[in-house]
């Protein structure tokens, strides 16, 4: 699924270049739960956002659903971005003045599908994530739980390749950080990889390999063992809108 | 707290400089192009003797044409002017305490300076009232008395810039000039004056420099001098010569009275009806009984003297400053919000709603000020320019010559209410809004 | 692109929208009703007046000397001006054509002066009045010389031809030939109409009637003497300070003025002119003006929804599809500003045809208008609306 070799970033200002990846090698094959640690400064937001194809990088290869994307243009990487990564942001980066409905509909406009195709989508999307009734409001209604769990179905609705999740549940509390990583594990057990970053070992815990980064570059302390098959697919309970 | 409140409405512009030019700029094109078609309104609508509005009158008596009005878009209106005759006839009345009538012709005049050329000078024929009546200021000399209209005395009252051109202003009175063929002696040198608009006499426009030289009324008669000004006639007559002229029903003649008190205005009031009856009698005024008096405020009413297109461009000057305010509010949001993180911290530190909306309007304030002093420079410049376009050569707009402290003091009042006005919603906005929004990193 | 979810974001937030539609709003009213104002002040002064304005000048003098001799000066005049290489032709004028100087009479179609007449602006002109003129007479011819009245002082004698416009004509004589139909003055004197000039303007450009122009075959006399002259092209200005070194040289009159007919009619048409330039300026100010809240309330979306921008690059969306959302977003709020400046424009528009007597506006000035404002207000959004593009993805990620 994701193949990065050799990746170095480094970033340039007059005085100083700081390498925020070195020789960053990682392998991540499909139906994974990855979570990638490291303490702050290690490079993990580095790390996503080139495995998100949301940054360039100076050396290396990074393969992507075998598709070599290290030398891409602008165009193409949001393409990419659009069709084979859902993102999951900490703080939810919902649009505000745009109802659920909406906001889960966004990628979904860029890939030109029809209305139906989309109406399909985002329904299921939203059906998943237990989330369906809540179609019409605005985030500012929604608990912080709730706001990441549309951040999910939007993800979703265009049948990524794998989810990039960063720090899912850091601007949670701990019920619904436990129900957010509830959802995560039975998307992934659905078939879908999520390469996870955080700084919390008990959620590190919860996925099944975990990579750590130091000083860009990579340790990994729990290796991987093995194709895991999908499970039998269990239905979401619906959530009270309890903040 | 206000001196606090100053200080960080110059801080907040120090941070954002672009944006407060901006917002002092809307504010002052919005403010100059109000100003500037203020000013002509002003200067048009404007009544130069306004302290003697219950006093002096323009006398109208209705000696038109029985078929039809004088003024085909205003009917009930009596013509501006009267007959030689009729001028005459109310010269007698004793009631008014100054009488004027007057009109205007031209005169060639020779100073005997071998140096100064021989010159037309636009040339006001009136009574000896006119400089009284109408507080013509003198620098030398005086205005002639009742004995000069009676002669007529050949004197004559010079403006100040003929005195310059011809005597280098020196005090010329006792001089001898001559007018086309005859030695008139001055006897007085005017002090600059410019009224605008020429009320006393809107036939040759409104914004007019008034006449270089002044000569008994009396003269017109005995010098059969031709009217310059604006002569109309409604009835076939045989005019052959300047008597026939002078009884015929052309009206030609300025005529004003000023009164001591509202009696005897009333009192003159029924003596020119009397009067009017009585002709009536000898078979003239043959439309109903409609004689007028009306004071100059009444009288640039009358003449229509503010233009259609004046009140059309102060109109769309308005609307303009509506965009400009309309425009600052935007860009006061825009700056408020942006700076939001400030306020949110002031008011997580003690500051109340009014406190940052207090803090607010002092920088709007202060900005509509400075928009405003912007505004009356370029109004200046403006002004300025339209002189120069017009009045170097068509003698036009001559008397525009800057705004006066009315127009001025306007300006910064017009430019304060705009501020105001633009800023109260934003400043309200910021208030308003909960510390914790602003101060959580977005 | 999609423009449902634009809107229904943009009313969830309304306040920057609303302040820029209204500023749109005022801005069409105003300028789509001064250019109006404008392009009808340009085609009256444009009018053709019939005469050759831009090859004539007048000579004004005035003579105080007692028993000046007026009727040998003239003549002397006349035949040096004529008479001098350039010059096409010269006559003794009562008043200048364009200059809101001069005198006007009724005219009737029949004796005893019953009704109102025509009005007409007379010019007295002598044999080679309509060569100094310039004017085109469609049909009849001009004055011969022994029909000119020699000058006289005053006199209620009428004169025995004329010769008018066709708008006179056609208003005295509206069915039949005019063309050496005799008309009566107010005093029931006769003149027959001797000629007839196709168009021709008189003294009072403000005046509805400006065509009614009538030539009257005198010696324009006495105390001031005017003098019209036509040149060939190119010669005007080269003669007009010859003529006035020589005039002046006549003792007993002044030389007051002499200036070119152009001076006369630009005068009269200053404060038309005025109003189209004082409008103009106005225009530009207030596009420029509304431009500018245009490019602040974009910029200052594009900087408080960073964030959001970021994100949607990094779920999907390539420059240029952000590029179009502040498009077609400027988009929406123009034209929601232009539905209410239509409204208004039309407001202002008919407001002015019934208190100022304006012509009602013309709908494709609007319809120009609205097509402007529409172009002004996209270019105005093309900078920050780049800006935003280029906004990186992994703002996204930033937790700052």
């Amino acid at each position: 699924m994701l193949d990065m070799q050799g990746i170095a970033k480094i970033f340039r200002t007059d005085l100083i270049e700081t390498h925020a990846l070195r020789n960053f090698d990682l392998k991540v094959e499909a139906g994974e739960f990855v979570a990638v640690t490291g303490p702050s400064g290690s490079g993990k937001t580095t790390f996503l956002n080139i495995a998100g194809l949301l940054e360039t990088f100076e050396h290396g290869t990074y393969r992507l659903d075998d598709q070599d994307v290290s030398r891409i243009s602008d165009d193409q990487r949001s393409r990419l971005r659009n069709e084979k990564i859902g993102f999951i942001f900490q703080s939810f980066n919902l649009i505000p003045d745009l109802n659920i409905y909406d906001n889960v509909d966004v990628p979904l406009r860029y890939r030109r599908l029809s209305a139906s195709d989309r109406h399909t989508r985002i329904t299921s999307a939203l059906d998943i994530v237990g989330l369906a009734s809540r179609m019409k409001h605005i985030p500012a209604q929604l608990s912080g739980g709730q706001q990441q769990r549309v951040a999910i179905a939007r993800a979703l609705a265009g049948d990524p390749k794998f989810l990039l999740a960063d720090e899912p549940t850091g601007n949670l509390d701990s019920l619904m950080a436990r129900q957010v990583m509830d959802l995560l594990e039975e998307i992934n057990r659905m078939g879908t990889t999520i390469i996870m970053v955080t700084h919390d070992p008990d959620l590190a815990r919860r996925a099944h390999r975990n990579v750590q980064i130091i000083d860009g570059q990579v340790t990994d302390y729990k290796p991987y063992e093995g194709p895991y098959e999908p499970s039998a697919i269990i239905g979401v309970t619906g959530e009270r809108a309890s903040g | 707290m206000l001196s606090y409140n100053l200080r960080l409405a110059f801080a907040s512009y120090r941070r954002n400089p672009t944006l407060t030019g901006l917002v002092a700029s809307a504010i002052a094109i919005g403010i100059a192009v109000c100003t500037i078609t203020l000013t002509l309104y002003h200067a048009l609508s404007n009544n130069p003797i306004w302290w003697k509005n219950d006093q002096l009158y323009a006398v109208t008596i209705d000696s038109w044409d029985p078929e039809r009005p004088d003024n085909d878009k205003h009917p009930e209106r009596p013509p501006p002017q009267l007959t030689y005759k009729d001028a005459l006839a109310l010269l007698k009345s004793d009631i008014p305490m100054r009488k004027v009538a007057m009109f205007k012709s031209t005169r060639v005049l020779d100073s005997g300076k071998a140096d100064v050329k021989v010159k037309r000078m636009d040339t006001r024929v009136t009574t000896g009232d006119f400089f009284r009546a109408f507080d013509v200021p003198f620098l030398y000399g005086g205005p002639w008395g009742a004995a000069a209209d009676q002669g007529p005395e050949p004197v004559v009252v010079i403006s100040k810039e003929v005195n310059e051109k011809t005597f280098g202003g020196i005090n010329s009175v006792g001089r001898t000039v001559r007018l086309d063929d005859r030695d008139f002696r001055i006897i007085g040198v005017l002090d600059t004056w410019q009224p605008a608009p020429t009320y006393y006499d809107l036939n040759n426009g409104s914004l007019e420099n008034p006449e270089d030289i002044y000569i008994p009324f009396a003269w017109g008669e005995a010098l059969e001098l031709e009217s310059a000004g604006n002569t109309n006639c409604w009835k076939s007559e045989q005019i052959n010569t300047f008597k026939d002229f002078t009884n015929s029903e052309c009206v030609w003649i300025q005529f004003w009275a000023e009164f001591s008190s509202k009696a005897d205005h009333n009192r003159f009031q029924s003596w020119l009806d009397g009067y009017a009856k009585d002709q009536k009698k000898l078979g003239r005024f043959p439309r109903p009984l409609n004689n007028h008096l009306y004071n100059v405020d009444e009288w640039l009413d009358f003449n229509e003297v503010v233009t259609k297109d004046n009140r059309v461009l102060v109109g769309l000057a308005f609307m303009f400053l509506a965009v400009c305010v309309v425009n600052t509010v935007g860009l006061l949001l825009a700056k408020f919000l942006s700076a939001a993180s400030l306020s949110g911290l002031r008011r997580a530190l003690g500051a109340s709603r009014r406190d940052i909306f207090q803090q607010h309007l002092v920088e709007v304030i202060v900005l509509g000020l400075a928009g405003g002093l912007l505004g009356l420079i370029f109004s200046a410049l403006g002004l300025w320019g339209l002189r120069l376009m017009f009045a170097s050569d068509f003698d036009q707009y001559a008397s525009l010559t800057h705004m006066d402290p009315t127009m001025m003091g306007a300006a910064i009042l017009l430019s304060l209410l705009a501020g105001i006005a633009a800023g109260l919603y934003p400043a309200w906005r910021i208030g308003r809004i909960q510390p914790a929004t602003y101060l959580k990193t977005q | 692109m999609s423009i449902r979810p634009i809107l229904s974001a943009l009313l969830r937030n309304k306040t920057g929208a609303i302040l820029v539609a209204v500023q749109i709003a005022l801005t069409l009213a105003v300028v789509v009703n001064s250019i109006y104002i404008i392009v009808q002040r340009i085609e009256k002064i444009g009018r053709p007046t019939g005469i050759d304005e831009n090859n004539i000048f007048m000579v004004n003098t005035q003579n105080y000397a007692r028993n000046f001799p007026f009727e040998a000066t003239i003549r002397e005049d006349l035949a040096y001006l004529n008479g001098l290489p350039g010059v096409v032709a010269a006559t003794t004028i009562n008043a200048i054509p364009l200059s809101g100087g001069g005198s006007s009479t009724a005219y009737f179609n029949a004796p005893g002066g019953k009704g109102e007449g025509v009005p007409g602006n007379y010019f007295e002109v002598t044999e080679r009045g309509i060569d100094a003129l310039g004017a085109h007479l469609s049909s009849g011819r001009g004055f011969s010389a022994a029909v000119i009245r020699p000058p006289v002082q005053r006199t209620s004698e009428f004169v025995p031809e004329i010769i008018v416009t066709r708008d006179v004509a056609k208003q005295l004589f509206p069915d039949t030939e005019p063309l050496g139909k005799t008309v009566y003055s107010q005093l029931s004197q006769p003149a027959r109409i001797v000629g007839i000039i196709d168009h021709m303007h008189g003294s009072w450009t403000g005046w509805d009637k400006v065509g009614n122009v009538v030539l009257h075959p005198v010696t324009s006399c006495c105390n001031r003497i005017s003098y019209l002259v036509r040149t060939k092209p190119g010669d005007r200005d080269r003669l007009m300070p010859i003529v006035e070194a020589k005039l002046v040289r006549t003792s007993g009159r002044v030389v007051n003025s002499v200036r070119t007919l152009s001076f006369y009619k630009d005068r009269s048409y200053s404060d038309d002119r005025n109003m189209a330039i004082f409008l103009s300026v106005v225009i530009v100010l207030l596009v420029a003006i509304a431009s500018l809240g245009i490019f602040g309330l974009a910029t200052f979306n594009v900087q408080s929804r960073t964030k959001q921008i970021g994100t949607r690059r990094a779920i999907g969306a390539r420059r240029r599809d952000i590029v179009q959302y502040f498009l077609v977003e400027n988009w929406l709020i123009t034209t929601s500003g232009i539905v209410g400046g239509c409204v208004l424009a039309l407001a202002v528009g008919y407001w002015l045809s019934v208190h100022f007597e304006l012509p009602r506006l013309d709908l494709y000035y609007l319809v120009g208008g609205v097509f402007g404002l529409w172009l002004v207000g996209q270019l105005a959004t093309l900078l920050p609306a780049r800006r935003a593009s280029r906004v990186p993805p992994a703002v996204a990620t930033r937790t700052v």
